[in-house]
């Protein structure tokens, strides 16, 4: 179980998570919505440890993220899988020493049970016979289901997902929610999605959680989250122009040439 | 004046946060290079793109510099009818200043810019998040291979380039300013004692650090995508050679004043 309990961050005088709290739930798949730039992937960096608090804390399985070092943090670290924005892929190497990196470069399994580990997770993402390719040789979409493969070789117990459709035409955004809910099926994994594609989130949640303003304004299944009657989430939900978070960013800009702090 | 007093405070505490975070850099570098597992074909892999992959434009370099040296100090000792000390004053500036430093010069501005622009692109596109995630630690996977391999490589170049300069000189001296072949060789070889190559490894071995740390760092900070890439490239070449120029000097002044 994952436990985030008052997160603060700030970048440059920018406040991005402003104490924010939220469980995870073993088994579950938690998809987080939010405006671009709101601190979803600054969220997630936090859960895996890539980023420090600058204060609150992050517990996962009952382990401090922030406080673990050395031998520690590479054992939390195997427990995860990530899937990044734009994939991430080592342009350096090819499919297969990009799928099985984890694994060659952490454990002592032969190269052939690597490439039977890398060949099935490869099958799960339904791209075989690419091991050899590189990258910059593959599509957006081929890219991105690698990443997936990549973040699943290890046999992780948690998957966190980037925005897994963005940038994908919607036949392939819908296979990438396909094999989402597959893999939790199948793998029994938890999984947090971070995405502002309403559709995905609906297919792919069992619970949704609303990210604004450094806090999490609102949670619950994707029934109550459709039926919601709270103002920020149906306009964010229902992609309105106009609307409190609109009003609100305008307001701050007006505010802003009055006082004339920028 | 209290502006200016302000700049200059800000200015001078970016400097000290910089020097700061490449001396940090350093010794966490210095520590991860004992630290298991050793991936031998990594490191072999930046000796040769780094190293082997240098050895042209380091020889034709320092192949010219030692002409140069040559000719323009046969100006001068011509009218002193001393031809016979171009070979010396050939053999002692190119081992113990312009063989390390012409080197360090021509490498920082190809292969620091490579490193920077490689590592500035993994950040801008989160390689080197994805590395964290995979439970690696960007610095001995990046950092530790670029170091060593410009820590074996430089010094290495090093001493081809002393001996290409050498012969630089040699091919004026002999061919142009017709001194005899054996002369030539005696007085280049009488001039030089071990003491002066062995300076000259030094200032490499100490160029290798400053060019691959700084590359490294400035790649691990880059910011903004394409344009951010770029800036960092260029920083990186730019601060690289300063930096040379200044230890160099540092160096000059250390083997002048205690290591006579």
């Amino acid at each position: 179980m994952i436990k985030i309990s008052k997160l603060c961050k700030k970048f440059e005088g920018q406040e991005v998570l402003k104490g924010l709290d939220l469980e995870i739930n073993q088994g579950e798949t938690l998809v987080i919505i939010g405006r671009s730039g709101c601190g979803k992937s600054v969220l997630l960096k936090h859960i895996i440890g890539i980023l420090d608090p600058d204060s609150g804390q992050v517990y996962v399985d009952n382990q401090h993220v922030a406080a673990l070092k050395g031998k520690d943090l590479v054992k939390l670290r195997m427990k995860f899988g990530m899937l990044f924005q734009a994939a991430a892929l080592f342009d350096s190497l090819n499919v297969f020493e990009n799928v099985g990196f984890a694994l060659l470069e952490h454990t002592d399994l032969s190269r052939e049970e690597i490439h039977q580990r890398v060949k099935q997770a490869l099958l799960s993402v339904d791209l075989p016979d690419i091991e050899k390719k590189k990258p910059a040789e593959l599509s957006g979409g081929m890219k991105k289901r690698v990443g997936l493969a990549r973040a699943i070789c290890n046999k992780p117990e948690i998957i966190l997902y980037d925005e897994p459709t963005t940038g994908l035409d919607p036949i392939m955004a819908d296979m990438i929610n396909d094999l989402i809910i597959r893999l939790k099926e199948k793998l029994k994994v938890t999984s947090i999605v971070v995405t502002h594609d309403m559709v995905s989130a609906y297919k792919v949640a069992t619970r949704i959680a609303m990210l604004y303003d450094g806090k999490i304004i609102a949670q619950g299944t994707p029934e109550e989250i459709k039926n919601t009657t709270d103002p920020f989430v149906r306009q964010f939900i229902t992609g309105a122009a106009q609307g409190p978070i609109t009003d609100r960013r305008e307001q701050m800009a007006e505010d802003i040439k009055i006082t004339g702090k920028g | 004046m209290s502006a200016y007093l302000g700049v200059l405070k800000k200015r001078l505490s970016i400097s000290f946060e910089y020097v700061g975070g490449l001396t940090i850099l350093l010794f966490r570098t210095i520590g991860w290079v004992f630290a298991p597992p050793h991936k031998r074909f990594q490191l072999f892999d930046q000796m040769k793109k780094n190293g082997v992959d240098s050895l042209a434009i380091v020889t034709l370099t320092a192949f010219f510099a030692g002409i140069v040296l040559a000719l323009q100090s046969a100006y001068t000792m011509r009218q002193m009818s001393a031809e016979i000390y171009i070979a010396s004053l050939v053999s002692l500036s190119m081992t113990r200043e312009l063989g390390p430093v012409f080197t360090a010069l021509v490498v920082a501005a190809r292969v620091g810019a490579s490193i920077t622009a490689e590592v500035g692109t993994m950040k801008v596109t989160e390689q080197i998040d994805a590395l964290e995630t995979l439970a690696t630690n960007p610095i001995k996977y990046l950092v530790v291979p670029r170091f060593l391999s410009l820590c074996i490589m430089l010094p290495l170049l090093t001493i081809i380039a002393d001996a290409v300069g050498i012969l630089g000189g040699y091919i004026i001296g002999v061919a142009n300013l017709h001194i005899s072949h054996h002369l030539y060789l005696k007085k280049t070889f009488d001039a030089l004692v071990y003491k002066d190559v062995f300076t000259g490894l030094i200032k490499a071995l100490a160029f290798a650090a400053v060019i691959s740390i700084v590359a490294c760092y400035e790649g691990m900070r880059t910011k903004g995508g394409a344009e951010g890439v770029g800036k960092a490239t260029t920083s990186s070449v730019v601060i690289s050679c300063i930096l040379v120029i200044a230890l160099d000097c540092f160096f000059t002044a250390l083997f002048y004043f205690v290591w006579r």
